[in-house]
């Protein structure tokens, strides 16, 4: 921008055109920032209105042939308030969300560090393997677990006889609502990995060589340097991977439904993002499902003030 | 700077402009005629469906010419939610295939199209099958065209059958439960083969056995619903299931009829025989086609056939669809002819006056249940109470009545939102 002035060496003539510049100069950020600013509102902030709008209205299969709803003030949110249902999958997707991201977390650490101490080569495929699973598509992802896991001729219990861990010939793996979402953990968890581990990596390697070096020389074991040395350096990280982690896992549905299957997911295996969806539109009680949206939209955001305000602060430091 | 700003508006500006003109370009398309029919892939999985269909698009093309159709195929599970999705955007199909557990919900919503005055126009319309017939109409309107009914049968290797000495023609559950038994004795070495292989939470099939010894999912008490799936005559038909369930199948007891298809199973050898819609044969394989054939469950009641679900599905002209069009693409489909090839593929005509009492489906019909007739039964459906409740029971991780009580309030809750 500073090119504005510096493009008006010598004053002879025009001031008009040179103050005239100097107001575009000063506004052309506004114009540069106006296509996203008009995108946001368009894709967001005007969805957003409706969604709330549709939250307090009752809007159902009747209502939205009519393209028109009824005012029905908080009678959403107080039957989702009192429904077991909501509270029920509420402590499940909580418990969900915990083992989801714990494991992720842990996983994605260990691999990253184990990344700093093999060889180039090792590294190199490694890495690679890490970003095929990140480039696999989720629907795909899923079709494949579904594969393996199968019932009737599923690779995991065919293998897992032949290793002759036990005889799985016909081992459903999707017996308890307890089974289906630990499939559908390993699933997730599977998929997470790669993004913690180049993450967790980038910022192994900020780690002074000097201070792990001090440390040993003290005589520390690995555990402990990782402990006082490494964590603390990577804390900022480890914090803003955590809260995207809870923020994606929190509201997953495309691993559940599809996984578990559409003519299997009920009130005892509902995480969040599918009781939405059951409540919302399979029972085309739109008005419902835009309150449990609006609910689910505040906790995220409860959430994601964590890592919005961890990240203002990293910028005042930088 | 100034250029690339420029550029870009240019760009923007562009976009936009092919955006809104390739939306109003389809407009346009549809304006020069076409009509969109949305049907379920059931009439994508047999060869001779999918020429009754075209056979269909052809003739009507002849009556109006330069009208081209768009026929959608559309799967059970998810085909409601998209039908919601045009109705809120406005760009419904001309004519959609519902299931008749199906029907009540957009009826009362207005979802579709009076066909009551027209109703004399359509083919067969005063023979129309009745029970199908009624799940297009309410309030006394006519908003479905009955399109075919699906019996529902056991389809075996007459192979295995011959060589086990089982029934081909059992007269009692018992008779047929010592038929697989004997099948079971013969062929039972071979890992994961049933005698008879039965999905377990296929609820269409298990809900017969309820039926069957006089009980019920749900009845309407002055005005209330009320689940009875644990009164002592369901909860007797549940135990039945379990028991049979146990004799003959060795799938998964938590998997549904689609996962896999059981025709796939009978395809690959591992079953001596499989029950569901009588137009699996068209899909057992060409090494197993001739040695393969029907009969119809038997009920508990020596001499009686088991009720059947009677499954259907309609043919509707969704709101701001082209109705005459829409009509006469319907009247083609469900013409005398096309339901002789109906029946000739298995599937129970919409019209008694094709009815011949020897056929096999026919007689499958002749005793039958249906679903609560609730706007609500369809959220039922869609919230998996029967097969959770078949699947608690099938795995013991709930007893009988456990499973059939949780199951009954789920029922009375939704059934009386």
């Amino acid at each position: 921008m500073t090119g504005t002035t510096s493009e008006v060496p010598d004053a002879a003539g025009a001031l008009g055109s040179r103050r005239r510049r100097r107001t575009w100069g000063r506004t052309v950020p506004y114009w540069l920032i106006l296509p996203v600013g008009v995108a946001m509102v368009a894709i967001l902030a005007y969805p957003l209105y409706q969604l709330i709008v549709i939250s307090f209205q009752k809007y159902g299969l009747f209502e939205l042939i009519r393209h028109a709803g009824t005012w029905v003030g908080l009678d959403n949110y107080r039957s989702i308030l009192h429904d077991p249902v909501f509270w029920d999958t509420l402590w499940r997707t909580i418990v969900f969300t915990v083992v989801n991201v714990g494991l992720t977390m842990l996983f994605g650490t260990l691999i990253a560090l184990l990344l700093i101490r093999i060889s180039a080569f090792m590294r190199i495929l490694l890495t690679a393997g890490l970003m095929l699973v990140w480039a696999m598509p989720v629907v795909v992802a899923v079709q494949v677990w579904y594969w393996m896991t199968n019932f009737e001729n599923g690779v995991l219990n065919y293998a897992l006889t032949k290793l002759g861990v036990g005889d799985f010939f016909h081992h459903d793996w999707y017996i308890t609502p307890t089974s289906q979402l630990g499939m559908v953990t390993s699933l997730i968890v599977w998929g997470a990995i790669p993004f913690i581990v180049v993450a967790v990596y980038a910022g192994l390697a900020q780690v002074p060589d000097e201070l792990v070096e001090a440390a040993e020389i003290d005589g520390a074991r690995p555990w402990r340097i990782f402990l006082d040395v490494t964590f603390p350096i990577l804390k900022p990280i480890f914090l803003i991977l955590t809260s995207l982690s809870i923020i994606w896992d929190f509201g997953v549905f495309t691993q559940p439904f599809l996984l578990i299957g559409e003519s299997h997911v009920s009130t005892s295996n509902y995480l969040m993002g599918v009781y939405l969806y059951e409540e919302g539109y399979a029972k085309s009680d739109f008005g419902r499902g835009a309150a449990i949206s609006v609910l689910m939209l505040l906790m995220v955001a409860g959430l994601s003030f964590f890592y919005v305000r961890k990240m203002v602060r990293m910028e005042d430091v930088a | 700077m100034k250029v690339r700003i420029i550029v870009a508006a240019a760009l923007a500006l562009g976009l936009a402009v092919a955006a809104s003109s390739a939306s109003g370009g389809t407009v346009g398309l549809k304006a020069s005629k076409s009509i969109t029919v949305w049907l379920q892939t059931d009439a994508s999985s047999s060869p001779d469906w999918l020429a009754l269909t075209a056979a269909t698009n052809a003739q009507f093309q002849k009556d109006h010419p330069g009208v081209s159709v768009n026929v959608q195929y559309q799967t059970w599970g998810s085909h409601l939610q998209k039908f919601d999705a045009t109705l809120a955007g406005g760009n419904t199909p001309d004519v959609i295939e519902m299931g008749n557990t199906e029907m009540t919900k957009y009826m009362a919503a207005g979802a579709f199209q009076d066909l009551t005055a027209d109703k004399a126009s359509f083919p067969n319309s005063s023979t129309w099958l009745k029970g199908l017939a009624a799940s297009g109409v309410y309030n006394g309107h006519t908003y479905g065209v009955p399109y075919y009914a699906g019996s529902r049968l056991i389809t075996y290797r007459t192979d295995q059958f011959k060589a086990a000495g089982a029934s081909t023609s059992p007269n009692s559950l018992t008779q047929f439960a010592a038929g697989l038994a004997k099948l079971n004795a013969k062929y039972g070495k071979t890992k994961g083969y049933s005698p008879l292989y039965i999905a377990g939470t296929d609820w269409y099939f298990a809900l017969g056995f309820v039926y069957d010894y006089g009980g019920s999912i749900a009845q309407q008490i002055s005005g209330k619903w009320k689940g009875t799936l644990e009164s002592p005559k369901s909860l007797a038909g549940l135990t039945a299931y379990k028991a049979f369930f146990n004799v003959a199948s060795r799938a998964s007891k938590t998997t549904d009829e689609a996962h896999p298809n059981p025709y796939d199973v009978y395809a690959q050898g591992l079953a001596g025989s499989i029950e569901g819609p009588g137009w699996y044969t068209c899909c057992v394989g060409k090494a197993y086609t001739p040695v393969t054939s029907q009969f119809v469950m038997p009920s508990h009641t020596a001499g009686l056939v088991m009720p059947g679900f009677l499954g259907g599905s309609d043919l509707a002209v969704p709101i701001g669809a082209d109705k005459s069009l829409g009509e006469d693409w319907i009247r083609d489909y469900t013409s005398t002819t096309a339901m002789k090839a109906q029946q000739a593929m298995g599937n129970i005509p919409n019209t008694t006056s094709l009815f011949n009492p020897s056929n096999v489906h026919e007689k499958a019909a002749s005793r039958s249940w249906f679903v609560p007739t609730s706007k609500n039964w369809v959220n039922v459906e869609n919230g998996n109470v029967l097969r959770t409740m078949l699947a608690q029971i099938l795995t013991g991780k709930l007893s009988v009545k456990q499973a059939a009580q949780t199951a009954d309030a789920n029922i009375t809750f939704t059934l009386n939102q």
